[in-house]
């Protein structure tokens, strides 16, 4: 790869005896994953291959899941899944990476920069049902893009519906890995590489690129994983042409009420998340990704790439940016009309509903999420920090905490359910079960993002501070947490966002006592409130926007020589 | 000093959380689930608690996620009635043991067709199925409202209707039933494999497709005459009209949970939705229901149901029969 010092390609970490508080965040960590990740998932399988304790249902189990595979249809949603989780991988991490490129090395105002990046984020928002409603008013036969275009007939539905749908919504969480990742590269090794001689084509396929590594890797986990569990759009988009694993888990549970046979199927989901982690372990593997090395850190130079280049990657950003807004100006159009289409007369009566009776699902929701972000972005850097590592106890740390994110939501939702309503821990009808669903499901980016960062630092940086006589727990405060600041920033805007608008594992936790946005975002969808959903999903938007500044507040408060 | 200052003010911020989040909790209050929609439930029970001064807590689901929520929650139940769930959830909630047998006072006068025999639930409500067709879409193509199953194979619909996925949507399953009860089972499938051709898209939920239809983004489709009359009340120009072949209408019901933590309660409330009081709600409050009380009267023509040919379903028979006929549904139609 021929890139940072040879001698330190392996990040040997210095083999101390592990210290009383190291061992004991360690343990502390381990018990909280086996109680919020392993024990659900336990209670869950044990209902029900057990079920009244029987041990027949085992074998019963076996079967059905052999029935199952046996079926044509099943084999089909299964490639289809694995197909789709792929290519939202692919397609959104390039995509991610576009807008992280421009962003960071393209030199385009800063204005226009501020304005890309919170198209992700309005993106990443992406409130349930409205945004798959706006989708159709936009893109579905007889929508607006077709009839512009002049093809009314054309139906998305299917593959490229439910992917490009998948993609845009997902694309921002690799956003947000990459553009820690490439701000933290070191322009000295890309200046090198120029300074030989090197075109800017060759830099960016031979310097730049090859650095990304572990934030393409972790953000290519992260979609896969989220394409996996999602089985809200496909229901929406993929139509009957195009049946998909974890959609036929929700179908089997809500829909023939087999909630038995449901959770078999979504076992399965367990398998290809084991292989693709494996895989990007593989990939990512021993190499060197250290850029932040301390010597010569500039500010980031602006590559010279060429017109072609720089008009490609702006053109698309560009392209999807349009995209975005036109479903966001929808939803917000909707919200101001009584009727969007059939009578378009200027109301604010949505508005009214959404701040009378809505405003204490919105001060829950908004409670929830703040709960959630702060110990969850604590937990993220502690498990990150950890499972940097390596050794198969961190990678058992590592796979363990994306566990719960691969998993449909319905049918986490239930496990947490059964996990906490009855036996020694009860937690259900409380607020803290709906916080700790968002910690320990939605941590996923957090970690993610953390560690991508983490394997951009040289562990010269630290040993140099160990053998300058400071403690191992000095040496993080003021060497690594600082440099991974900006990661850990981006994982809890993402925890925070998506505690604001999960949905699907939420719907099985939420009691009377605690109403959330989303869950009156679903009830004006089934009441075909469209226009009230609309006003909703415009208010959780303002949110998540003004939560994004609130953080970027907060990290300057809590660290202000930065 | 950066960690501290990370964990010091971190701490400060968590303790004030905690200070919010420590909410009081009240007692006697009845709780309830539901899969009526907000306004319909909201009016129900205020004019419970008006008239009893009970209070009620409730959240709504689909039935599907109801169904699994209470399943998950039997060795600790959260609530004590469900409430307007169709009675196929009953009959499946049944079999896991979910519900306590109650046969509410006054209720031997709705007709037993509307009650479980057992007397595990008891039906408050009925919807039957019906046709809504963008009124725009029929002028357009100078058709008349369908008045027969075998007017929406008409060419003029061809990747025009939305319809109700099977596996996800009462509706769905209503619409099946009625095309089993009206000309046979073999006959009803011959039907929908040609129908499927003027299908553009099965939805997920049973009103999925009633927003585009109204937008005229689509054609027509099969709903519960609830949905339908929702859109027409929120101003949209569709048509509403019956097979004359016949349709099949949902039961909507209640039932007392096992082991509910408030049982007194709970049969209060299953008392008083029985009578006839209750009934007179949904009119009152254009909740467009069609009552199961015989001495609840209705004025509303549109609830009317004297001209539509309703079938019978006999509520055994379609809770033994649901599953095949999905799995039929999704081998010889969706595949």
């Amino acid at each position: 790869m021929g890139v940072g010092d040879s001698e330190i390609t392996i990040p040997k970490h210095s083999r101390q005896r592990p210290t009383a508080a190291g061992f004991a965040l360690r343990a502390a960590i381990w018990l909280l994953l086996a109680v919020f990740v392993l024990y659900p998932i336990a209670r869950l399988f044990l209902a029900l291959f057990l079920p009244d304790g029987q041990s027949g249902g085992a074998f019963d189990a076996i079967a059905r899941l052999a029935d199952a595979f046996a079926d044509r249809y099943t084999r089909r949603a299964t490639l289809n899944s694995l197909l789709l989780a792929s290519s939202v991988g692919l397609c959104g991490t390039a995509l991610g990476f576009l807008f992280a490129f421009a962003v960071t090395r393209l030199g385009i105002p800063r204005i226009a920069k501020a304005f890309f990046s919170s198209v992700t984020t309005l993106a990443f928002v992406s409130p349930p049902f409205t945004g798959s409603v706006a989708l159709t008013i936009v893109l579905g036969p007889g929508g607006l893009l077709p009839t512009f275009f002049g093809l009314p007939d054309v139906s998305i539905y299917g593959f490229p519906g439910t992917l490009l749908a998948e993609t845009l919504t997902y694309f921002p969480l690799a956003f947000l890995t990459l553009a820690t990742v490439l701000a933290a590269i070191d322009p000295t090794l890309e200046d090198a590489a120029r300074g030989l001689g090197a075109p800017e084509g060759r830099v960016f396929r031979t310097v730049t690129l090859p650095l990304c590594i572990p934030g393409l890797a972790n953000a290519f986990l992260l979609l896969f994983a989220e394409s996996l569990a999602d089985f809200a759009t496909p229901l929406v988009m993929a139509g009957k042409t195009f049946p998909v694993l974890p959609t036929q888990i929700y179908l089997q549970i809500t829909g023939m009420y087999d909630l038995r046979g449901g959770a078999i199927l979504a076992s399965v989901l367990l398998a290809p998340a084991l292989a693709v982690f494996v895989a990007q372990r593989r990939w990512v593997g021993v190499r060197s990704y250290v850029t932040v090395t301390g010597k010569g850190i500039g500010a980031p130079r602006h590559t010279r790439s060429g017109i072609l280049a720089r008009g490609a990657i702006l053109g698309t950003i560009t392209v999807v940016t349009f995209f975005v807004v036109l479903l966001y100006a929808t939803i917000v159009a909707s919200s101001f009309v009584k009727v969007l289409g059939i009578d378009n007369s200027f109301t604010l009566d949505n508005y009214r509903f959404v701040f009378t009776s809505g405003l204490n699902s919105i001060a829950d929701t908004l409670l929830i999420a703040v709960s959630a972000a702060i110990p969850g972005t604590a937990l993220a850097v502690c498990i990150a920090l950890l499972a940097r590592r390596g050794g198969w106890c961190g990678a058992a740390l590592e796979f363990v905490s994306l566990a719960n994110a691969v998993f449909p939501g319905t049918v986490l939702g239930i496990a947490w359910l059964i996990a906490f309503n009855s036996g020694p821990i009860v937690l259900t009808g409380t607020m803290g079960i709906l916080v700790a669903l968002c910690v320990f499901r939605y941590d996923a980016t957090g970690i993610r993002t953390t560690l991508a960062a983490l394997r951009q630092i040289d562990p010269a940086l630290e040993e140099a501070s160990l053998s300058l006589g400071a403690s191992r727990l000095t040496t993080l405060r003021r060497v690594t947490l600082p440099l991974v600041l900006p990661a850990v920033k981006a994982g809890m805007r993402s925890l925070f966002t998506v505690s604001m608008t999960a949905i699907s594992a939420v719907i099985f936790l939420v009691s009377v006592n605690w109403s959330l946005l989303t869950v009156r975002i679903l009830q004006c969808m089934t009441e075909l409130m469209f226009a009230e959903a609309a006003a909703f999903s415009v208010v959780l938007v303002g949110i998540v926007f003004a939560a994004s500044a609130c953080i970027d507040l907060l990290f300057r408060f809590l660290c202000p020589e930065r | 000093m950066f960690l501290r200052r990370v964990l010091g003010r971190g701490l400060m911020l968590a303790a004030i959380a905690v200070l919010f989040a420590s909410a009081s909790q009240a007692a006697d209050t009845l709780n309830v689930y539901t899969i009526w929609s907000e306004r319909y439930a909201t009016e129900v029970f205020r004019a419970f608690t008006k008239d009893t001064g009970i209070d009620v807590r409730f959240l709504r689901f689909s039935s599907g996620e109801l169904l699994a929520r209470l399943i998950g929650e039997k060795a600790n139940p959260q609530v004590d009635v469900f409430f307007g769930g169709i009675a196929d959830a009953f009959v499946a909630g049944k079999k896991e043991g979910l519900f306590e047998r109650y046969v509410p006072r006054g209720a031997e006068a709705i007709p037993a067709k509307y009650r479980d025999p057992d007397g595990y639930w008891t039906g408050v409500a009925m919807d039957p199925i019906c046709f809504m067709v963008n009124a725009s879409f029929l002028k357009k193509n100078g058709l008349d409202a369908p008045a027969s199953w075998q007017d929406l194979l008409h060419p003029a619909y061809q990747k025009g209707l939305l319809m109700a996925d099977a596996r996800t949507s009462g509706t769905a399953v209503s619409r099946i039933f009625s095309l089993v009860k009206a000309m046979g089972e073999d006959e009803a499938f011959a039907y929908q494999k040609k129908l499927d051709g003027n299908v553009r898209q099965y939805t997920e939920s049973g009103a999925g497709g009633a927003l585009p239809i109204a937008r005229g983004q689509a054609a027509g489709g099969i709903f519960f005459v609830v949905d339908a009359l929702e859109m027409q009340q929120k101003g949209y120009d569709v048509a509403i009209s019956y097979p004359k072949e016949g349709v099949v209408y949902g039961v909507e019901a209640m039932g007392l949970i096992r082991g509910a933590r408030q049982p007194e309660l709970a049969k209060k409330f299953l008392d008083w939705a029985a009578s006839p009081r209750m009934q007179q709600i949904y009119e009152a409050q254009k909740i467009n229901l069609i009552p199961t009380h015989p001495e609840v009267r209705i004025q509303n023509p549109a609830l009317d149901m004297s001209g539509v040919n309703l079938l019978d379903l006999d509520i055994e028979w379609s809770g033994a029969n649901r599953k095949r006929l999905v799995d039929r549904w999704v081998s010889e139609i969706l595949k």
